[in-house]
């Protein structure tokens, strides 16, 4: 990576396209900007590219099978634009190997955000965040569904999560046994939705324990590591 | 009355064809019962009279003949003495065959008693051939008749014969007559009742299930010809509303996807606007218009979730929703009861709820969330401490595009489609929307569902 990240914008819409290569370079980004898949493509092959921003809706190849392509063919992060609002559009990007997603019209501050989380990821050599991908998991009894952001005890009956826990029982559910910490926790959850994970790790600790302990001061599952910070103590399953 | 018929009456169809068939076969049953019943006792009382009559009148010509008189009769000058049970019955009917036989009697006096008469010799065969030897045992003993007849005045005859005791009971017979006559009719009745009632549940069932949810299954086409017909007639027009629902769908796609693209290139642009102030509005402008095309999308598709309805702890997710609030900063409490479950879609639960607490925010200041089941509801209330609405504003409150006007909150902005999306979520879920002005002083708004 060269100080000036570069990037690869993939959008039909010219209106778009412009103004948000304008606005990335503003942001001290190096921008290519072009209109299609196929062109894409050729740039991908040419140039080292850093991270591509790629529209779903495209005409001709669209953006969830060049997605596709691009995580076959190497390791570049994708972040997918989409006008869609439904549920099921973002699951299937994330299915396809993107590393996040942004909802049209979206604020391209917090576009260059997800950019810098990314790039941050990449850089401390973390692993690639861990995307909701309509996958479920089960563990002691309880399953976490992704898509629908609640856990489901053994009667089949659903526990809704609200947006900070169920980030935090995901990361949880995708690294058992793992000692993480609170910053690591913070990072890893922070990178979804910014802004709503204000409140402290520890609080929201105890508000997941009182869902899924049977004896939320004696934990069995999520457990205090002295000194360290917290560890799923269970099997997880992914179905 | 009317109320009680109703409550008594079979609802179905078939129902009432069956009662309707079965009463009227069970009047004619007693009609011609009754019929056969007259015409039997005047039979028995024949048979009764008959033996002593024809002797009496056989014993009378004699007489008057001068000839022998061969049956056991006895004349007499006085009314002669007998004791026992009389039978005016029996008295009417020898009258009238006395009379019949050109010999009318001034008086008939007919006494049945329990003395045992010898049986003739054609009976007591006719009684061996049908195994009828132990009436004794049976208690049904023949008994005596005396007869006596006063055929000049002051001039008696009298006779005796066997009385046949009571025939078997004629009761039973009818009973067993109607249960054969009602199995012969309302077997096949009700058979083809089925056939018709249960396309016709199917249909009703099925119109119910697309009213209730807006997705129905194509009904089977099965039953008699013109109820088949009218299956086909509906699965037609339910594939042509589907058509059209899904036409509805791939519009409002379209026209989401159309908006929302020159609304981002519209945000992009707005970040070279130099003034902050400015682009902050501008932003904020762009924001709420794609919120409202978000809600005019979500309404529009009302009805037509693909959200499967799950087990839900309604609690929880009040507990789910109020936290989100929460790590925004919002005013929002939850106040914690009894853990509630709920057979819901709890992403459009979630929604719902998050417009009602939106609204308090809005124009109460804060809100408050409970949860609570009741009366055989559940229901998720969430209060405001605000003005409330009047009364006769409540109705239209729930309408698209309409807006409270507070004087307090006059630049809230939204398209006015909150509650009407809510309650077009309440009605997929067979529940309601339920605004309500506390006596304490804000809004309470119920989302109220069934269990």
């Amino acid at each position: 990576m060269t100080d000036r990240p570069h990037l690869l914008l993939v959008d039909d819409e010219r209106s778009i396209r412009e103004p948000l290569a304008q606005y990335l370079q503003r942001n001290g980004f190096r921008v290519t900007a072009v209109e299609n898949a196929a062109e894409a493509r050729t740039r991908l092959a040419a140039n080292a590219i850093d991270l591509v921003i790629l529209d779903i809706m495209m005409p001709g190849e669209d953006g969830l099978s060049l997605c596709r392509h691009i995580r076959e063919t190497g390791d570049i992060p994708v972040i997918l634009l989409t006008a869609k609002s439904e549920e099921t559009d973002r699951i299937v990007g994330l299915e396809m190997g993107a590393d996040d997603y942004v909802l049209k019209p979206f604020s391209p501050r917090e576009l260059v955000a997800r950019i810098k989380v990314i790039f941050r990821r990449v850089a401390t050599g973390g692993q690639r965040v861990t995307a909701p991908d309509g996958a479920s998991y089960a563990f002691a009894g309880w399953v976490l569904k992704s898509q629908e952001r609640t856990l489901v005890d053994k009667d089949g009956v659903s526990l809704p999560l609200s947006t900070a826990e169920y980030n935090l029982m995901l990361a949880f559910a995708t690294r058992p046994n793992q000692v993480l910490s609170r910053d690591q926790l913070l990072d890893i959850t922070q990178g979804r939705e910014a802004n709503a994970f204000d409140r402290a790790i520890d609080n929201q600790i105890s508000r997941l324990r009182k869902k899924i302990e049977i004896d939320p001061k004696n934990p069995a599952l999520i457990k205090t590591v002295w000194g360290g910070g917290y560890t799923l103590s269970a099997e997880v399953r992914k179905l | 009355m009317k109320a009680l018929l109703r409550r008594f009456l079979p609802h179905s169809l078939a129902g009432q064809i069956i009662l309707l068939v079965a009463v009227a076969l069970l009047v004619a049953q007693m009609i011609s019962f009754s019929m056969i019943y007259r015409e039997r006792q005047r039979q028995i009382l024949t048979g009764a009279a008959a033996p002593a009559v024809v002797r009496i009148v056989d014993a009378l010509d004699r007489s008057a003949a001068g000839q022998d008189i061969r049956s056991r009769v006895t004349f007499s000058t006085s009314k002669p003495v007998l004791r026992g049970e009389r039978r005016p019955d029996i008295e009417r009917r020898a009258a009238d065959m006395l009379a019949d036989f050109q010999e009318p009697a001034l008086q008939v006096i007919a006494i049945a008693d329990d003395v045992p008469m010898r049986a003739n010799r054609w009976r007591a065969l006719r009684e061996r051939a049908h195994g009828d030897h132990d009436h004794d045992r049976r208690g049904r003993r023949d008994k005596r008749l005396t007869m006596a007849v006063e055929y000049q005045a002051g001039k008696w005859v009298s006779v005796q014969s066997r009385l046949d005791s009571d025939p078997p009971r004629f009761g039973g017979w009818l009973i067993a007559q109607t249960i054969i006559l009602y199995v012969i009719v309302l077997l096949p009745l009700a058979w083809i009742g089925r056939r018709l009632a249960r396309p016709l549940k199917d249909l009703s069932g099925s119109a119910q299930q697309f009213a209730a949810s807006g997705s129905a299954d194509p009904v089977e086409e099965r039953g008699p010809g013109d109820v088949r017909e009218l299956t086909t007639a509906f699965n037609a027009m339910r594939a042509r509303i589907f058509a059209m629902l899904d036409e509805k769908d791939r519009m409002l796609g379209a026209i989401g996807h159309d908006l929302r693209t020159p609304l981002a290139s519209l945000r992009v642009r707005t970040e070279s606007v130099e003034d902050e102030g400015e682009r902050a509005r501008m932003s904020e402008t762009i924001e709420e218009m794609n919120r409202m095309l978000d809600d005019i999308l979500a309404l529009a598709r009302a009805g037509r979730s693909m959200e499967p309805v799950q087990k839900v702890d309604l609690s929880a997710l009040a507990d789910a929703v109020v936290e989100d609030f929460l790590e925004l900063g919002e005013p929002v409490g939850l106040i914690e009861g009894e853990r509630v479950i709920g057979s819901v879609r709890p992403q459009l639960i979630r929604r719902a709820l998050r417009n009602l607490i939106e609204n308090a925010i809005k124009y109460g200041d804060r809100a408050h969330v409970t949860v609570v089941a009741e009366d055989g509801r559940l229901r998720i209330a969430v209060r405001d401490e605000g003005p409330g609405i009047a009364e006769d504003r409540m109705e239209e409150m729930m309408q698209p595009f309409t807006r409270m006007e507070s004087s307090r909150n006059r630049e809230t902005g939204g398209a006015g489609l909150g509650l009407a999306l809510v309650r077009a979520i309440m009605a997929e879920h067979g529940g309601t929307l339920r605004l309500a002005n506390r006596p304490d002083g804000g809004l309470e708004a119920s989302l109220i569902l069934p269990v």
